[in-house]
């Protein structure tokens, strides 16, 4: 009788002793980027840089995703920037602007617009494909995923993300360098139902504490899940993108 | 200045102004916002706030865009330079020049099922110290054929702007030379017509296609125009002169390109009766989150070099000429972009060489001021066009320096880049100041300043600055 009573409270101890066990790390951010969008999709959006004295400057894109490692998008606003698209392979980076007439390859860390967004944030891929989880932690009401990137080459190489327990999609994400200084934050906001089961934030807000005062907005709208081939993710197809919308 | 240009600029700038300003008030948000911004809270934004309507973002069949720029320029020369005594032997233009640009380059596209029109031409309209001149021309006009995501077929007038350097590219064997000083400029392009097919992979090779091209060249077809005769004066434009081969030619074109271990490789072949035949290999990829790595090399079989001596007696030599570029890309965790390339221009002029020509326009030009005689000033004059030309020498370094955001500020962009002849020492410093705050504008305001000893390539250009301020539209 000792004995089973020692058994049962040993394995009592070890239950109580493991709780973050009790949450699949991975299979939670699986699921977070399936919540955000379709592995495969179209959708228009919409970057805003705010300036500290309140001046916008607005920038409209359709963009492109196909599996886990490619990204294209095209401006379709402004006129200064019509046509210029992106593409992205992996941590393989383009940029073909129609004045200079052929792609060249850009880094994560340069933006195509200025501001706060750079090419790593518009052209995102799954957090799943670039991050592994550390820890997982469960305040009231939602997770508190350590996220540490998988590559030398992606932009950030450490998020914290809280995530709405219920929808399991992010509510803000902390950018921190390896050695956690903070880069930017971002704030997912405005839940909205995009049809077909998507339902996901439709507003991103960014700060960053190196740039004070600037604030950059990124709308989401129309987001389909849509297949295509994968050669609309090359740089010859670059110039011709304007034909997918 | 003339009473023409002052009101056009007078106009012109109007606009621009008004235009801008209307914009800059438009772009502020509402004052509540304002207020809360001052008050350290971001406006809590919102759906309502912030969001895409419909227009934005329905898809016309048809597209009509470009951009309309003013471009006033300020030369200083410097009068014993041989450049200077080349173009003005004759005449007498000053110490400083000004010179008003209005250019106008719309472009054009329209999109029905698998086919798609493409036209894009600049006007321009330039007062120099010689009065009032125009230009216009078609850059490209072509039809794309796209039967499937694989396959495209392109023919008409189209600039192909092929190799991964950033100021040179040795392997744009079908492009027009590009001016390293402001590499993004549009360029016109050629006739021809191409077939490309591509694939994508899964595996260490990501990406292959291939490009083959046709390009003609037809004397005479349009009274006394034809099809693409500049592409056969590109090649004098190189060498300094040219055979005057005036029966119709074909040269075909291939290129296969391949993203292979993460890196770009291009693979070009051309061969045919306008140039002699060339290979050209080039190569681009990411080091990291920050860096990018490129080259290029071009191997010009027979390639025809032609040259001047002291004396005004013309040589030629024809040998396999080698052009390779190496460069970098590299943005600092300061938000620094810095170009740093190498190019090694195998076809072009030896020191010597280029010393022969300054010591004939120096003879040819005393003698033109001793006794009136412009025979050798003129033949060097008419040959300025191949020594003037961009790059014309054997080694380059090339440096670019711009800063995104300085002090924390968007859309402001200074940079200064160079381009220091290696062979002879001299060099050129480009300060600039890009502004692109109101949304579809552009101001720039830029320096040129060549620098070198007597009888070195930038030490003999005619300017001793140019200042030049272009304020460019987008619509």
């Amino acid at each position: 009788m000792r004995i089973f009573a020692i058994i049962v409270l040993a394995v009592c101890c070890v239950l109580s002793a493991v709780p973050a066990w009790a949450v699949d790390g991975t299979q939670l951010l699986v699921q977070i980027d399936r919540n955000l969008n379709p592995e495969s999709y179209a959708m228009y959006r919409k970057l805003i840089n705010i300036e500290p004295d309140g001046r916008k400057k607005e920038y409209t894109l359709f963009t492109v995703k196909k599996g886990l490692d490619k990204v294209a998008a095209i401006f379709i606003a402004p006129a200064s920037e019509k046509g210029r698209s992106t593409l992205r392979l992996g941590d393989n980076m383009w940029l073909y602007i129609p004045n200079v007439g052929k792609p060249v390859r850009i880094t994560s860390l340069q933006s195509v617009i200025g501001g706060i967004f750079n090419n790593a944030d518009i052209l995102s891929l799954d957090y799943s494909a670039e991050y592994s989880v550390e820890k997982v932690e469960e305040p009231a009401g939602g997770y508190l995923l350590y996220l540490k990137a998988k590559t030398k080459s992606v932009a950030y190489d450490r998020l914290i993300m809280w995530v709405d327990k219920s929808r399991k999609v992010p509510t803000k994400i902390e950018c921190r360098t390896e050695a956690g200084m903070l880069i930017k934050t971002l704030y997912f906001k405005d839940t909205k139902d995009f049809g077909g089961g998507i339902v996901r934030p439709s507003l991103l807000e960014t700060d960053s504490p190196l740039y004070k005062g600037y604030k950059s907005v990124m709308i989401f709208a129309q987001i389909k899940s849509k297949q295509y081939k994968d050669e609309v993710f090359t740089l010859d197809f670059m110039p011709k993108m304007e034909s997918l919308r | 200045m003339t009473t023409k240009t002052l009101i056009l600029g007078i106009i012109w700038g109007g606009l621009l102004c008004y235009s801008a300003v209307a914009q800059e008030q438009a772009a502020v948000l509402p004052q509540a916002t304002v207020e809360a911004q001052n008050l350290g809270s971001f406006p809590s934004a919102s759906s309502d706030e912030y969001k895409i309507d419909e227009s934005e973002i329905n898809k016309k069949p048809y597209h009509l865009g470009g951009y309309a720029q003013f471009d006033p320029f300020l030369d200083g020369f410097r009068s014993n330079s041989a450049f200077y005594k080349v173009n003005f032997y004759n005449q007498k233009v000053g110490g400083t020049v000004k010179e008003y640009n209005f250019e106008l380059q719309p472009d054009f596209s329209l999109e029905k099922g698998i086919a798609r029109i493409y036209l894009q031409g600049n006007v321009s309209q330039n007062n120099t110290y010689q009065g009032w001149s125009n230009d216009s021309r078609l850059y490209q006009g072509y039809l794309t054929l796209k039967p499937s995501d694989s396959w495209s077929f392109d023919g008409g007038k189209k600039a192909f702007k092929w190799g991964k350097g950033y100021a040179w590219n040795p392997v744009a064997f079908i492009d027009r030379p590009k001016d390293p000083t402001d590499p993004d400029l549009a360029l016109e392009g050629f006739t021809a017509v191409s077939a490309q097919y591509l694939h994508s992979f899964h595996g260490r090779l990501k990406t292959f296609s291939f490009t083959s091209i046709v390009l003609p060249v037809i004397y005479n077809l349009y009274g006394n125009t034809g099809v693409n005769e500049s592409f056969a004066k590109s090649q004098s434009n190189v060498s300094g002169g040219s055979s005057q081969v005036t029966s119709n030619q074909v040269n075909a074109v291939e290129k296969a390109y391949f993203l292979l271990y993460n890196t770009d490789i291009d693979l070009i072949f051309l061969k045919g009766q306008t140039k002699t035949t060339r290979y050209g290999i080039d190569f681009s990829r990411n080091i990291g989150p920050k860096a990018e790595v490129h080259g290029e090399l071009a191997a010009i079989k027979d390639f025809q070099k032609n040259f001047v001596d002291s004396n005004g007696s013309l040589h030629s030599s024809t040998y396999n000429a080698l052009n390779y570029l190496l460069g970098s890309r590299y943005l600092s965790s300061k938000l620094t972009t810095y170009i740093l390339e190498y190019y090694r221009n195998g076809a072009g002029l030896t020191t010597g060489q280029m010393q022969d020509y300054f010591s004939y326009v120096d003879n040819g030009y005393n003698t033109y001021l001793s006794t009136g005689k412009a025979a050798s000033i003129q033949k060097a004059s008419n040959m300025s066009s191949n020594y003037g030309r961009n790059s014309p020498m054997q080694n380059y370094l090339y440096l670019r320096i711009s800063q995104d955001q300085p002090l924390g500020r968007l859309y402001y962009t200074p940079a200064i880049s160079s381009i220091m002849n290696l062979n002879d020492g001299s060099f050129q410093v480009i300060p600039e100041l890009v502004c692109t705050r109101i949304t579809n504008w552009e101001l720039r305001f830029r320096t040129y300043v060549p620098a070198g000893a007597k009888n070195t390539e930038f030490g003999e250009k005619q300017n001793n600055y140019r200042v030049e301020f272009r304020v460019r539209r987008f619509f």
